[in-house]
């Protein structure tokens, strides 16, 4: 089961101030819903991420790491694989970030993918594809979020 | 199908309940009829460390007349609340749906409480306690508190019970001598409603006076239909009439696309379902 | 004599024909039950699959260090640890010379190959430490690209076994004109007046037997003893022997109570090859039981073909000629029959009709999904689904009733024997009778005025009424023409009739039943061989150490061959006492007759007590006064090998509702009549039918295994593979006639899959009649309440044209039968032109 959302915001700061922040893995890691990151370096980060959902509680433990990053032209891709916990399956999830000047401010292009694959892709009726959405949504606010405040 | 170990209380009482839920906090499930939480534990989706059964707690259990309203306790079963002559006789929307949950097994496990904790927007009770306005009653830490259905049902599986909280009871006004149908749309028997309507009307001479439409598995949350409900006041209980004032039923809302039907579909299908409910509703 | 005495006089010579109610049913209803999962021995183990999320990937590491130090575990196996031992899981069908298939292990060793496959297997002291040390069992993959759509896959887009090079395993055809059984195809459709080319799609489905397979191995004793939940402990006893080199004699196999298989069940699974070997490695017994979510996931699935006909007509509606291109998918590996289950309906598709012209041909594919396999009806009832459609299809464009057209090209009862364009001689039918009697138990001709009214009142509820006149081939096989089908096996069946000295009798018969009422049907056609009571036949099966020899049952093929068998076993008892009752009664041998079990002097009055076979079988034990040179025993033994197959065939015609604002469908009625010649037992007959149409039902309405795009079955569980029970079915009008079968003794034809070979097409061809007047032409199965809605919305040509985009979810390029977006509802004479051009 793969997810996509493509998300468009401004930011009322320039994009080299708005693209420290987004490459900031600890900072972008962090903002997945349920996240925690246990250790961040320039490149890449550890941690776990903690999915409840009235009755489904699953863990997934992973990786994540700057595949991409264009520090001039500020397009980075960064991926994340997570490993279910109790051979659940697993989930990857991919950032494409682009930035672009726009007057004062930069326009961010958030680009977000996750693919769930194993036991709770299984779970019925569509329901994890509801939750990724929900899931997606809520980190890319979280970025939006960090950026605009 | 077997689920990872847990740990397993059974208290007597809800002080006893909230005391184990305030020790292990998200480590603890409550278990009711069980027919949501053990399937998805039989399945692996979850692990936790403690369940708190509450179906021993003899406060919870029965169906009451309480004023104006009916009370169900959290430790009814759907059978309980189907068989409770009260509930029959003012509260004909939902008996009408619970007839609909499942089947015979699962209605004598499963509870109506336990249905609106877990908050699964296709389950049955939401839509109809939705639109009789129901009061669902917290008990925590910190005591009671009321919450009515548009501010408990917060998102796909996640209600206003916080960390720590029971559902002890729904509190239901009575719509004594309403009509009530509940829709159901479903592929094959005993499923998950695709969609469903629930709708309750109050009739004087062939005119509607009031009316109540709650939607099943049309958002990540049960939904009540006020707009609907408005046009349909002072409406005469023709086809033509009610097929109107429901025409813009799904406007707003945003169902689920999956195996059984994308969202367009299910929203076209609420709007021929909720003209049917209200009919049937209005004994059209 | 008083057991025989206690019984009614007429019921003596007469057990065949009686709706006896089955023998083994109280034992089951009541839970007295022995399925595999009840046997529990001394120091048994546990056993938990670790299975594979991921549809294609490398196994780049399997740490299982944390799963063998949890609480209970003995051991924990992988592929690498099994990869000498564990041989390839066999296919006994290769359909080519030249068929290209990957090895099968039962471990994946180095890269799984669909989401589901065992990467690694715990055993413990309990399932439920099993299963949580399973969960402990750390893999590491890494992704390769899937194969996942069939045509994207005929077409090598991404392999699903990238040594192999190709995703096609194999492309078997038949033609009529270079068998020199019929004339060319090409040459009807260029001759042809009116050419119909339709596409259907057959989806895949999931056999959901009610026991869920479970295996048990003891290695303790002398021979491995394997208790299986299995349709074919004979062909599993030789093909464990076969696969991981064990001598067959030290291999024991035995189904006990089977609940159900459906084809599901003929399988050599990996999980008895796990369980076989881990019970060798730890020395101690073993159990494998699944779960229902690891039953949908990886026990072998059913059907998924695209079908593409051709069929070419004169102008009257006689057919000339039909072609049939095939795509199966096999999934990711060879099964035990998976190839040949295609080949299984090529000689059906000509079904009941005089078609002089006919070509075959089918490409197996390979997917990263779980593999296909046997599925009740296997071949022919996607034959039958695609042969029924065109014949609907056809009386469409010649503006011509469908059952008119269908009458018009079939084989009337005065041609039998007929040999088809395939080379089958068909014994026996009547289509004529069938048809007749259905018409007039559904009411034809008032449901079709029923339709009228309603179409010109422009009802919500439009009604439709679908046709499916079917055959069918039983009685699985003659030897002979498996031998030429390139099968590993023959298609004979054993049986031994013991007389024991109480003069009851055991009856073993190869056929291994698994829910069909063998014990029953068979106790009935002893007592009337033999005379003996009903109730004094005990029928074994299913034991390899007592039943040694055996094809087991699938195919309907039981009574058609196992029932001849113990027929002729029990022709050679009698035969066998014949010299002792000529010894005791003082006469000659061909002098003698027997009937209603006992032997008497012909010509020597009515009043003489003659000897029956229970005292002989007691004088035969004691053995103090037998002939000279008599051997002491009655005992028989008989294999028969059928020279033809049957051909049961039957009219089903089905009423359906639909509900045009909702696409919701109601069936109203259902009407079949089946020819499945004699009887022996008309409830196991009903039982047989009415699941049977329940599950073709199924496949028409709603049954469906859906893969997400990474490879996932998404249909895992019963939430999503929306299986019918009783609550959504109603009351079906079954009838029959009778055309004896002229290949075995009793007449019968077999009826195990009758009801599922027939009722998708009826079904599907009654949706679409209801709403064709919307200028539908086609329905992807199954037909759920959205495709029939959307296919309403769509065939309005303006009048719901916004709901074509979200239609593309449904209806996407691809999907058969779609017009081009704003193409409409074309008239249906352009698709005529087309196929004639094609």
């Amino acid at each position: 089961m793969a997810m996509e959302l493509h998300h468009t915001f401004t930011v009322d700061a320039p994009p080299e101030a708005t693209w420290a922040l987004l490459t900031d893995l600890e900072q972008v890691g962090g903002c997945f819903p349920g996240a925690t990151v246990t250790s961040a370096t320039e490149e890449e980060f550890t941690g776990n991420v903690k999915v409840k959902l009235g009755p489904i509680g699953v863990t997934y433990q992973g990786e994540g790491r700057f595949v991409e990053r264009d520090d001039e032209a500020h397009r980075a891709v960064i991926e994340g694989i997570g490993k279910g916990l109790r051979g659940l399956g697993n989930a990857s999830a991919r950032v494409v970030l682009q930035l672009e000047p726009e007057g004062s401010g930069t326009q961010a292009d958030v680009v977000t993918s996750l693919t769930i694959t194993g036991k709770p892709a299984q779970f019925g009726r569509g329901v994890m594809q509801t939750v990724s959405d929900k899931l997606l949504g809520q980190f890319v606010e979280c970025i939006e979020g960090k950026l605009t405040s | 199908m077997i689920p990872p170990e847990f740990d397993y209380a059974a208290p007597a009482t809800v002080a006893e309940a909230l005391e184990l839920l305030a020790e292990h906090g998200d480590e603890a499930k409550v278990l009711s009829g069980g027919q949501s939480l053990l399937p998805v534990l039989r399945m692996r989706l979850n692990a936790p460390g403690i369940i708190v059964d509450i179906s021993r707690i003899e406060e919870l259990k029965g169906v009451t007349e309480v004023g104006d309203a009916i009370r169900i306790g959290a430790g009814a079963t759907y059978q309980d609340v189907l068989d409770s002559a009260l509930v029959q006789e003012h509260l004909a929307l939902l008996h009408t749906a619970l007839k609909e949950v499942a089947d015979e097994q699962i209605r004598h496990r499963g509870t109506v409480c336990g249905a609106l904790a877990h908050a699964d927007p296709a389950g049955d009770v939401g839509a109809p306690v939705l639109a009789l306005e129901g009061r669902m009653v917290i008990q925590g830490p910190d005591g009671e508190r009321t919450v009515d259905g548009a501010d408990f049902f917060v998102d796909l599986f996640e209600t206003a019970v916080g960390e720590g909280e029971l559902l002890t009871a729904v509190e239901i006004p009575k719509h004594t001598g309403w009509g009530a149908r509940y829709e159901k749309f479903v592929r094959v028997s005993h499923q998950w409603a695709i969609i469903g309507i629930a709708a309750a009307v109050r009739t004087e001479g062939g005119t509607i006076a009031e009316a109540r439409v709650g939607l099943t598995n049309m958002g990540s949350t049960p939904l009540r239909a006020r707009a609907v409900e408005e046009a349909l006041v002072g409406q005469e209980a023709t086809e033509e009439a009610v097929a109107q004032a429901c025409a813009q039923v799904a406007e707003g809302t945003d169902p689920p696309s999956d195996l059984n039907g994308q969202a367009d579909y299910r929203k076209h299908v609420a709007g021929v379902l909720t003209r049917r409910a209200v009919l049937a509703a209005a004994g059209a | 004599m008083t057991a025989v005495d206690d019984r009614p006089q007429a019921a003596s010579t007469h057990e065949v024909g009686r709706d006896r109610r089955r023998k083994e049913d109280q034992r089951l209803i009541t839970g007295r039950t022995k399925w595999t999962d009840n046997h529990v021995l001394p120091g048994m183990l546990h056993l938990a699959m670790v299975r594979s999320p991921l549809a294609h990937a490398r196994i780049t590491g399997i740490d299982t260090t944390a799963a063998r130090q949890a609480p209970g575990v003995i051991a924990v196996l992988t592929g690498e640890d099994v990869k000498d031992l564990q041989g390839s899981l066999p296919c006994a069908w290769p359909i080519t010379e030249d068929q290209k298939a990957p090895p099968h292990p039962a471990i994946a060793v180095d890269r799984v190959a669909f989401s589901g496959e065992v990467v690694a297997v715990v055993a413990a002291r309990s399932s439920a430490a099993a299963r949580d040390a399973a969960e402990l069992v750390d893999v590491d993959y890494e992704d390769l690209p899937a194969a996942l759509d069939l045509r994207a896959s005929a077409k090598d887009d991404i392999l699903a076994h990238p040594d192999l090079g190709t995703n096609r395993s194999a492309t078997w055809v038949f033609d009529s004109a270079e068998a020199g059984t019929g004339s060319s195809v090409e040459d009807a459709i260029a001759a042809a007046d009116v050419v119909v080319e339709r596409e259907f799609r057959q989806q895949r489905l999931i056999p959901a037997f009610m026991e869920p397979r479970s295996t048990v191995v003891d290695p303790t004793g002398e021979q491995f003893v394997m208790w299986s939940a299995t349709q074919v402990p004979h062909i599993l006893r030789l093909m464990l022997a076969m696969t991981l080199g064990v001598d067959e004699g030290k291999i024991r196999v035995i189904a006990p109570d089977v609940g159900g298989g459906f084809g599901g069940k003929l399988q050599v699974t990996p999980e008895e090859i796990i369980t076989f070997l881990v019970a060798r490695h730890t020395g101690k017994p073993c159990k494998w039981t699944e779960t229902r979510s690891e039953s949908l996931l990886s026990a072998h699935h059913g059907r998924d073909q695209w079908q593409k006909l051709t069929l070419a007509a004169q102008a009257d509606g006689t057919v000339t000629g039909l072609k049939v291109e095939l795509l199966a998918d096999m999934g990711a590996y060879l099964g035990l029959v998976t190839p040949g289950v295609p080949i299984l309906g090529a000689f059906m598709y000509n079904s009941i009709y005089k078609f002089p012209a006919y070509h075959f041909s089918c490409t197996n594919v390979f997917t990263n999904k779980t593999w296909t396999d046997a599925y009740r009806g296997a071949g022919r009832p996607e034959a039958t689904f695609a042969i029924e459609r065109i014949m609907d299809e056809l009386a469409l464009e010649l503006g011509r009733d469908p059952m008119e057209v269908r009458e018009q090209n079939w084989i009337t009862h005065e041609e039998f024997p007929f040999t088809t364009v395939c080379g089958l001689e068909y014994d026996s039918g009547n289509y004529e009778a069938a048809t007749e009697r259905a018409k007039e138990l559904f009411g034809y001709d008032e449901l079709r005025a029923e339709q009228q009214r309603r179409r010109e009142s422009g009802d919500r509820v439009q009604l439709g009424l679908g046709i499916s006149t079917f055959t069918e081939m039983c009685g699985l096989a003659p030897s002979r023409v498996l031998g030429s089908l390139n099968y590993g096996a023959g298609g004979w069946e054993h049986a031994s009739v013991r007389m024991l000295p109480t003069g009851k009798v055991e009856v073993i018969t190869g056929s291994s039943a698994h829910g069909q009422g063998h014990e029953t049907a068979w106790s009935q056609i002893v007592a009337d061989q033999l005379g003996v009571p009903f109730e004094d036949v005990e029928v074994l099966h299913g034991d390899t150490q007592i039943s040694h020899k055996g094809l087991d049952t699938y195919g309907s093929r039981s009574l058609v061959v196992g029932g001849q068998a113990v027929i002729n076993a029990a022709k050679k008892v009698i035969e066998k006492a014949r010299p002792l009752a000529a010894y005791q009664l003082e006469a000659n041998p061909d002098d003698l007759e027997f009937r209603d079990g006992k032997f008497t002097v012909k010509g020597a009055g009515a009043d003489q007590e003659g000897v029956g076979l229970a005292g002989l079988a007691l004088a035969v034990f004691a053995a103090h006064d037998l002939p000279e040179g008599m051997e002491p025993s009655l005992d028989a033994d008989a294999t028969f090998d059928p020279v033809n197959f049957s051909f049961p065939h039957g009219t089903h015609l089905c009423a359906m509702e639909v509900d045009t604002e909702t696409g919701a469908t109601t069936m109203r009625s259902y009407v079949c009549v089946d020819d499945i010649g004699n009887v022996v037992n008309p409830l196991i007959v009903e039982g047989q039918v009415h699941g049977g149409l329940v599950q073709g039902i199924a496949q028409a309405l709603w049954e469906e295994a859906v893969y997400d795009d990474q490879g996932t079955l998404v249909s895992g569980s019963f939430v999503d593979y929306t299986l019918p029970t009783t609550a959504d079915t109603i009351n079906f009008v079954t009838d029959r006639t009778t055309s004896p079968a002229t290949s075995n003794d009793l007449g019968v034809k077999g009826v195990g899959e009758a009801g599922c070979i027939a009722s998708t097409p009826a079904v599907v061809n009654a949706v679409l009649d209801a709403i064709r007047q919307f200028g539908v032409k086609d329905i992807v199965m199954p037909c759920t309440p959205e495709r029939v809605w959307r296919a309403i919305q769509d065939g309005t040509a303006g009048a719901m044209s916004e709901t074509a985009g979200a239609a593309a979810g449904h209806f996407a390029e691809g999907e058969p039968n779609q017009d081009p977006p704003g193409a409409g509802a074309a008239p249906a004479a352009g698709t005529t032109q087309e196929g004639g051009q094609a």
